[in-house]
């Protein structure tokens, strides 16, 4: 369960967030959601797929890091081995909150930073300070900050993306095959890739509108991004020894 | 005569006319001039009949196939998931009930679980033991997720509907979508040609209409088929007793009342009760043989009904209508250029909801069987003769079997319906046979048939039905087999008891977010 309130200066005044990766606080994930702005770091590295969200049904990107459940083959002695570590991840335990404001009588949405005080990363002894000692905010949490509006307009961003590639029948069902160097064989269903036969039968029209709200150079890289399931697949036979 | 067939002219709207249009339209490229021209005539001074609020599974095809979005379908005609019809006090009206499911006993294509079932139907019912849909339907829970496909499910389904906004989906969508022309007008006359084929419709404001086929969707009016033609209706009311019915709108408690997810049945002294849940209200209705009860009476029994679920004086108020109904059906559908579907081909009461299914099968062969000429349409009128007669004949049957199996003694209704000259000799023999070999492939003689084998088991064994046990080795060394699938239909119900939503919560997340298309 999560507990998030809505930061400030004199309640949080003494937090500190401990910035370490490891399965303690939570980063045991096997995928994490993200958004095309970042596909340029996310596709160095991790596999794009999408996937449907299980309260909306509706799809969304993301970046594999292990082949089932609290698996991440990219955590290794407290650390995140991949020098890219997806926003949505990274933004932990910090969060957006909208808050009504009413301003001379018109309603005004406000997004507010949040923090979940549940989260195991928070306490008072270790870790990043989110203050100064007169009250502003640090370097670390202005970070943070910046984090969080990239994550709330890439996702924006993000559900224009999905809605194009339902628009276009851009997506389809993918089973990933496995087979690990010890000869045993996993499949990995459930997940939705960009359905390449489809693209190339698209107008010069369609490519072009695509191109022009830069849909295009994430779909490639979404492509692209499918060669890091053989490194994924090196990281998970190395982890077993084999 | 062997002038392509062009032109389909269809008569009447409602879920007949619209339905038929769709399914052809949307086969026969109507939006290409080498493809088909569709024309819908429809009178504005006759309002559709507007019941038929239950679907089965093979809708989904039928919707998906004519390219209706299954949100689309399911928010603008007030619809939500059918999982199969649950029947109340039809055995010995001491609060007894069973199910008749969408979803076919576990591994029924590789083997017949009702043997393995029989010796221990004292401990769990047979839909319980053989499909986890039962299961479902205490909950009323959703046969699929918010995260599942259009028209994809986790346990068969079909639809409760609200029949008046179908039709006016289904004009929309074929008329933008389809390029199915619609005239709005009066039928005035119908012009024969020499070899007494319909050669056009007149209308009082558009003139004469020419076609090369004609279908009839014009209901118990039934104009080009009875009317013009003179083709007899053969009576099943000796069979089926049925011939009124009352039917009413019934609110819901409150917004967030649950929907059930099968049409429950509720059997009465001289016929039964339906009760369907749409998203907006129930729509609830007595269908009874106006020769066994008075209409007066009739109308106490469904108010009496309804007073438990809206309190004593709503039931007491709510305004119901009356409708006649007329069990039976035309002596053939396709004569000449002219085929009927929907109730002017015929109507059965609404047991088992079949009245749809009809419409859909109808519209399809129509469709794929369509003639190229007309050399070659009096060859097609008999396949599609020979077809839907033995259609009715096994409707008859199977709703007959409903009524046959009862144990009720309470009311002559029910008495006479176990008199065995009211029986058709068909289900006679069937039974006679079942008494000694279950319903299983070779019960089903045609293909795409009304009723298949696993209905016929459902109804058999949810009503008492007992089928001797055969003693031979050959099942025995099957028991292995039948074991694993009950204990993988007990995995496979918890799994889906704990992973599906209730039919509200779906419905309202699809209004809000929609299905996703894959």
């Amino acid at each position: 369960m999560t507990n998030s309130v809505l930061l400030n200066n004199i309640d949080h005044q003494d937090l500190k967030v401990i910035t370490e990766r490891s399965p303690t606080y939570g980063d045991n994930l096997w995928y994490a959601q993200t958004f095309p702005m970042e596909f340029k770091s996310i596709q160095a590295y991790y596999p794009i797929l999408f996937n449907k969200d299980p309260n909306t049904g509706k799809f969304f990107p993301l970046a594999l890091f292990g082949f089932e459940n609290d698996e991440n083959l990219f955590l290794s002695d407290n650390k995140w081995t991949a020098d890219y570590i997806p926003a949505t991840v990274a933004r932990q335990p910090f969060l957006i909150g909208i808050q009504t404001l009413n301003e001379e009588g018109i309603e005004k949405k406000q997004r507010m930073l949040q923090i979940d005080l549940d989260n195991p990363r928070v306490n008072q002894t270790q870790g990043e300070s989110l203050f100064l000692a007169h009250g502003g905010s640090t370097p670390y949490l202005d970070k943070v900050a910046d984090l969080l509006e990239a994550i709330h307009h890439g996702i924006n961003d993000s559900n224009d993306f999905i809605d194009a590639l339902i628009e276009h029948q851009l997506l389809e069902s993918v089973t990933l095959d496995i087979t690990l160097n010890d000869h045993s064989k996993h499949q990995m269903l459930g997940f939705y890739t960009i359905n390449e036969d489809k693209l190339n039968e698209l107008s010069s029209d369609i490519l072009m509108s695509l191109h022009k709200k830069g849909h295009l150079q994430a779909i490639y890289m979404t492509i692209a991004s499918q060669a890091n399931v053989r490194k994924l697949i090196s990281k998970k036979n190395e982890q077993l020894g084999l | 005569m062997n002038k392509p067939l062009k032109k389909i002219v269809i008569v009447g709207g409602g879920s007949a006319g619209w339905l038929t249009a769709g399914v052809i339209a949307a086969e026969h490229l109507t939006n290409q001039d080498s493809g088909l021209e569709i024309t819908l005539i429809e009178s504005s001074d006759v309002a559709p009949i507007g019941v038929g609020e239950g679907t089965w599974p093979s809708m989904r095809s039928t919707l998906k196939k004519m390219g209706i979005s299954e949100t689309d379908f399911l928010v603008s005609c007030d619809a939500t998931f059918k999982q199969g019809s649950k029947f109340t006090n039809w055995m010995t009206n001491t609060n007894d009930h069973y199910y008749h499911p969408f979803t076919m006993p576990q591994g029924f294509n590789d083997i017949n679980l009702s043997p393995h079932w029989q010796p221990f139907s004292d401990k769990i019912s047979f839909s319980d033991a053989v499909c986890a849909q039962s299961h479902l339907a205490t909950q009323s829970l959703a046969p699929k997720q918010i995260t599942t496909a259009e028209y994809s499910f986790a346990a068969n389904y079909g639809y409760h509907l609200d029949a008046g906004k179908f039709g006016q989906l289904l004009q929309k969508h074929c008329t933008e979508k389809l390029h199915v022309k619609h005239i709005i007008d009066h039928v005035t006359k119908i012009n024969s040609s020499e070899n007494e084929d319909i050669a056009s419709i007149s209308t009082k404001k558009n003139g004469d209409i020419t076609g090369d086929l004609f279908i009839d969707c014009t209901g118990s009016a039934s104009i080009l088929l009875a009317k013009h033609y003179q083709i007899p209706f053969i009576s099943k009311k000796h069979i089926l007793f049925n011939d009124s019915a009352l039917a009413v709108h019934v609110p819901y408690e409150n917004e967030q009342s649950p929907i059930a997810s099968f049409t429950s049945s509720t059997a009465q002294t001289a016929g039964w009760i339906w009760d369907i849940g749409l998203p907006s209200r129930r729509g609830v209705g007595y269908t009874y043989s106006s020769s066994h009860i008075s209409h007066d009476k009739a109308e106490q029994e469904l108010r009496h009904y309804l007073a438990p679920s809206m309190g004593e004086s709503a039931a007491n108020s709510v305004m119901i209508r009356k409708i006649p109904l007329n069990p039976g059906h035309r002596e053939k559908f396709w004569h000449k250029n002219c085929v009927a579907v929907g109730m002017a081909a015929g109507f059965i009461e609404p047991l088992e909801a079949s009245a749809l299914a009809l419409i859909e099968l109808s519209a399809k062969m129509i469709s794929e069987q369509l003639p190229a000429n007309r050399q070659t349409m009096d060859i097609i009128a008999k396949r599609f003769n020979d077809k839907f007669l033995h259609r009715w004949g096994n409707i008859v049957d199977f709703l007959k079997l409903h009524y046959v199996l009862s144990q009720r003694t309470d009311s002559a209704y029910w008495l006479d319906n176990k008199n065995e000259k009211s029986i058709p000799e068909t289900l006679q023999e069937l039974i006679k046979l079942w008494r000694y070999q279950p319903p299983y492939h070779y019960d089903a003689t045609h293909t795409e048939e009304m009723f298949p084998p696993a209905s016929f088991q459902y109804i058999l064994y949810g009503m008492n039905f007992v089928t001797e046990p055969l003693r031979h080795q050959k099942r025995l060394i099957q028991a292995g087999k039948a074991d694993k699938l009950f204990n993988d239909n007990i995995k496979q119900t918890q799994q889906l008891l704990s992973v599906l939503p209730t039919n509200r919560e779906l419905i309202n997340k699809i209004k809000k977010y929609g299905l996703p298309k894959i």
